[in-house]
């Protein structure tokens, strides 16, 4: 019998060949999407999977509570609370704390070899672990062993990937290499184990992990033993004695913060809330900010989740919408089968054994889409998913079950529908559709439509926002600013010799030095108050440690007082020069107001004292998403971080070239590396255009599975109405009015559309505009271009069909009759 | 084999009933070839459908093989139904997606009727009805006569007891209907299939045994030979 069904459903698909496309295609389309998000909430979900003691691994959270102001979770402790922790509870069996190497994201790491040449990397992802850390989690080495690798101070444990980097095929054990970064100075450390990628994804995408002992952090840890309060830069991770209840040594927490922390805390008006994070959860939580790696958002999961399942759905309308079209076609044959004895069920069998049929043809359409599509996902997904065969064959079998449901969803409707036709009636001549089935159809368009519209409205609202944080004002000069970073000692200090030459170069505006720059992390803050108030009533400011040609260079402009320059050589450390932000935020009311007024910060007794000589205008040190908050400038002489250069407009590989050939002059032992400010700053919306590339090819997928199906509809009903149209052309009509009576019903169904879905749009996307704190609002010019599109669209679609009819030649279309 | 008894069926026209069949009793014997005749709108097709089952009248009583088909559920009537009548229609109504094997297997596929026998049947029919040489073509491929021939093949695939034809005459050239009627003869008197037909054509109504005449949904005259 199921036989019988699929040889049927085949000769229609076959006889009916541009149907069949139109639903083959789309499905296809639309299961191939969910597949490749299926794919992709695989990957996400199965992140720290690979360790062993997963279920009883924490992250120790901090939330960080202010008077007035919100709490903002982070997953940063000081130094000493994970050995305190572990002494405290006896249920925290091993306690590590992990520290990425920070302020740059480039480390230098070289090897020396007996013979040939020195071997010098640039390496991202780099971390100081305690040697606690493989006891917790699971790594596979390849050579060396994971106990004690970290035991001793300087001693590494490198990636396989770094490893062939460094060695090629040689083994890594034992070597020596020397490592330099901002945040631990320059060491050689000696190569106790390589690791091998995990299977599975980690929220510690770690290149190598440098011991704790025998850097510079090493007495930065010492002399912070006792503060419990300040420095959170640490990862804590606890491992738990099995069978722990979580929450309960979570309730313990405040006590252990009370014990600890509670005088320095009052010191710097904190309060301090502890809480543990499972591992398998971290890389899921977006509420705990600046985590390891940069977690997924929920929401944004959800969202390809719902877009995956609507295109699928659109597909499925497709399918439903030309059956029931077509359903006096198939409606004698239907009557046939019933006087033959056909049961109703075994109709509806027969008619869900096509439509699955139809979506199993699609389904092996999909996995080849899908595996076609995959590297161009992992471009815009940022992820390395893979698919074989072998060993995702319960996938497979998922994603086979998922193109049946498909199939019975998509077939349920029509089937029900068809199989209850009245064999004396639709014997007795051609069928009419039903009134109710024909209002179905309608509301089922006018449902692909508002998905499709509501998509176009987010990819045009989505553009726009981007289009608008590109090009807003940032309050300074963001174009044509290369950044050098200063990675060395010896780098840093070449910085004066350097800015000389290179100030004497004609295609070079100016050039300045500071610790950070606007659109990287800006780790140093302190609270601030003024005269009047206590540290308690601080306000939290970042502060940045540049030169005196700095704010002219990136043209960051003073409203009142004075900027830093070489004509003050009187200027010390103790001038401060505040953005307009600090200056409401002290309460000062005034920018002029705020000048030669004094600033004090509090900090483990010691009081700073600071005068304001400058007020600058706002500018945008962090990205849209971000307020801007108080922000400060000092003055420093030397040890910068960045040497940021301001080229002329020009020939920038020139400039480029200039730069390098100095700086090899100065530095020779120091790769030469440089990045553009615009860049660095962009890459803050790296999730951001993620979802605007993904956005916007959904939609062009969504609105071309509707509109084909609309296409269908569209020359099914030419089709149906030719003789009418015969008969209208032969009493005169114009081809005009042939065509928009064609028209005309399909283009109210997407104007509905239109009215539908633009509250949902507009509700749906002003959420989204919400995570901005400067946003290119919605307005009417949206939806009116939006319905602009999507009738342009529509019309599109359908008048190619009307035209047809109209032109064709009425007498041929009536003599076929 | 079949009764009737005061079966009426109407249609609701505005306010008033519009009676179809009006108030019909007829027995049919197990053997008969029963010709059904009046004119277009007497309503001949709706008695043959009520008495296929196909249609519902709105009133009276209908035994079948002694079964009250007036009480008994859809379930129930539709076995009855498949085991005992077949069906054969003016315009053919062969499936166009199927070969003519197919279309004669189809009342098999519904029956249960196994693989292998299904096939042995096939055949035999095919042999019987000499188009063994057609069983792979599709209906449009063949013409009107040899389509029809298939449709009472198919009707006649699972034995029944009862053969009901709307016209089946009708769109044929008479040398064709002489030999659907030929054969219709030899069903009943060999096989003693009982037959019901509805024709327009005196001669061919002549080939039963007894002629019905329906005016207005009632019974206007009968005759038996
Ligand atoms: N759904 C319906 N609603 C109202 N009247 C109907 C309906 N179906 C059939 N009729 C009427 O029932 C009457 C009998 O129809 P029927 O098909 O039985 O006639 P017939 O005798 O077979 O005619 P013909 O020789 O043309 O086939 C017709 O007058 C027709 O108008
Ligand atoms: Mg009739």
């Amino acid at each position: 019998m199921i036989k019988n069904y699929f040889k049927i459903g085949w000769r229609n698909m076959m006889k009916n060949k541009f149907f069949s496309f139109i639903n083959i295609f789309g499905l296809s389309v639309g299961l191939a999407c969910c597949i490749l998000i299926a794919l992709y909430l695989n990957y996400e979900t199965s992140y720290d999977s690979q360790h062993k003691n997963a279920p009883n691994i924490y992250q120790v959270v901090t939330a960080f509570i202010q008077s007035g102001s919100k709490r903002m979770a982070l997953p940063n402790t000081p130094a000493p609370m994970a050995a305190a922790l572990k002494r405290e509870y006896p249920e925290i069996v091993e306690t590590a704390r992990l520290l990425s190497l920070f302020t740059e994201d480039k480390t230098i790491v070289q090897y020396n070899p007996a013979q040939g040449e020195r071997r010098s990397f640039l390496e991202q992802r780099g971390f100081l672990a305690d040697n606690s850390f493989f006891k917790i989690f699971t790594y596979q080495f390849t050579e060396g062993s994971p106990v004690n690798a970290l035991a001793n101070p300087r001693t590494v444990v490198i990636s396989q990937q770094l490893a062939n980097k460094l060695f090629g095929s040689q083994p890594a054990l034992n070597k020596v290499i020397h490592v330099n970064s901002n945040t631990n100075g320059e060491q050689d450390y000696t190569v106790t184990g390589v690791f091998e990628a995990g299977k599975t994804p980690s929220h510690i995408d770690a290149n190598f992990f440098l011991s704790v002992n025998g850097g510079n952090m090493e007495g930065f840890i010492k002399r912070q033993q006792n503060d419990f309060a300040s420095n959170n830069l640490f990862f804590t991770y606890l491992l738990l004695k099995p069978g722990t209840d979580a929450a309960k040594l979570q309730a313990k927490l405040p006590a252990f913060i009370n014990k600890y922390a509670s005088k320095d805390l009052k010191n710097i008006g904190f309060r301090k809330e502890q809480s543990l994070l499972a591992l398998r959860d971290i890389h899921l939580t977006s509420e705990v900010d600046s985590n390891v790696t940069p977690p997924a958002s929920k929401t944004y999961l959800y969202v390809l989740f719902s877009i995956a399942v609507f295109t699928l759905i659109i597909a499925c309308i497709n399918f439903m919408n030309l059956s029931t079209a077509r359903s006096s076609k198939r409606s004698s044959e239907v009557g046939v089968r019933k006087v033959l004895g056909a049961e109703k069920s075994t109709l509806i069998k027969q008619f869900l054994g096509e439509s699955i049929l139809m979506t199993l043809i699609a389904f092996v359409f999909a996995i080849a889409l899908t595996l076609i599509l995959l590297p161009l996902f992992n471009q815009v997904s940022g992820r390395a998913i893979t698919l074989s065969f072998s060993r995702d064959l319960v996938m497979f079998f998922e994603f086979l079950l998922m193109a049946l449901i498909t199939g019975i969803l998509a077939g349920s409707y029509p089937a029900f529908y068809l199989s209850s036709f009245n064999p004396v009636k639709v014997l007795k001549g051609k069928l009419t559709n039903s009134l109710a089935v024909v209002a179905v159809r309608k509301g089922l368009v006018v449902f692909q439509f508002i998905i499709s519209v509501v998509l176009i409205v987010a990819s045009v609202v989505i553009a726009r926002q981007m289009n608008y944080m590109r090009t807003a004002d940032l309050g300074f000069a963001k174009d044509q600013q290369i950044i050098v970073p200063l990675r060395t000692g010896a780098a840093k200090a070449a910085y004066t010799a350097l800015k000389t030459v290179l100030e004497e170069n004609s295609s070079i505006a100016s050039i300045g030095g500071s610790a950070y720059y606007p659109g990287i992390f800006n780790p140093s803050d302190n609270l601030v108050y003024k005269d009047g108030q206590t540290s308690a009533e601080g306000r939290r400011t970042r502060m940045n440690f540049v030169d005196d040609n700095f704010l002219q260079t990136l043209n960051i402009r003073p409203v009142a007082g004075r900027l830093f320059s070489p004509e003050f050589h009187s200027d010390t450390n103790n001038n401060i020069i505040i953005n307009e932000k600090a200056v409401q935020e002290y309460g000062f009311g005034t920018a002029q107001n705020a000048i030669n007024k004094k600033l004090y910060n509090k900090y483990q007794d010691n009081t700073s004292t600071f005068t304001i000589i400058g007020v600058v205008k706002d500018f945008h040190y962090e990205d849209l998403h971000l307020p801007v908050t108080p922000y400060g400038f000092f003055l420093n002489t030397s040890g910068f971080n960045y040497m940021v250069i301001h080229a002329k407009p020009g020939n920038m590989a020139a400039v480029l070239k200039t730069i390098e050939t100095s700086w090899k002059k100065y530095d020779t032992s120091d790769p030469f590396d440089y990045s553009f400010l615009d860049e660095d700053f962009n890459k803050n919306y790296k999730a951001d255009t993620r979802l605007a590339a993904i956005v916007s090819y959904f939609t062009v997928v969504a609105i071309v599975i509707s509109c084909l199906g609309l296409f269908g509809l569209a020359a099914f009903s030419a089709e149906q109405r030719t003789k009418e149209i015969g008969v209208r052309k032969v009493l005169g009509a114009s081809v005009k009015t042939i065509v928009s009576l064609l028209s005309i019903d399909f283009l109210k169904l997407i104007v509905a559309s239109i009215v539908v879905a633009s509250p949902i749009a507009w509700w749906l996307m002003n959420k989204w505009l919400q995570g901005f704190s400067y946003r290119r609002e919605i307005d009417w010019t949206i939806f009116a271009l939006t319905g602009g599109i999507a009738i342009l669209i529509g019309l599109i679609t359908i008048c190619s069909q009307a035209l047809k009819a109209a032109l064709a030649n009425p007498v041929k279309s009536l003599r076929s009759e | 084999m079949l009764s009737l008894q005061h079966i009426s069926k109407y249609y609701q026209v505005g306010g008033n009933k519009n009676f179809v069949v009006n108030d019909i009793s007829l027995d049919v014997d197990e053997g008969e070839f029963v010709s059904i005749m009046g004119p277009s709108g007497s309503g001949k097709s709706t008695l043959l459908n009520i008495i296929g089952m196909l249609d519902e009248p709105n009133d009276g009583y209908h035994y079948f093989v002694n079964q009250p088909v007036h009480q008994l559920k859809e379930k129930q009537r539709a076995a009855l139904y498949k085991q005992y009548i077949g069906f054969v229609f003016q315009a053919y109504h062969l499936i166009d997606e199927l070969t003519v094997y197919e279309n004669i297997e189809t009342p098999l596929i519904y029956q249960d009727v196994k693989g292998s026998e299904r096939k042995a049947m096939v055949a035999d029919m095919l042999d019987r009805f000499q188009i063994v040489g057609k069983k792979d073509l599709f209906p449009a491929q063949l013409s009107g006569g040899q389509q029809q021939l298939v449709g009472i093949a198919r009707a006649l695939i699972a034995k029944p007891k009862l053969l009901l034809a709307d016209e089946p005459t009708g769109n044929l050239n008479s040398k064709q209907g002489e030999e659907i009627m030929e054969l219709f003869r030899k069903l009943n008197k060999e096989d003693g299939v009982t037959i019901i037909q509805v024709t327009h054509s005196e001669k061919n109504a002549e080939y039963g045994s007894r002629i019905i005449n329906l005016l207005d949904g009632r019974v206007e005259s009968s005759r038996k030979f």
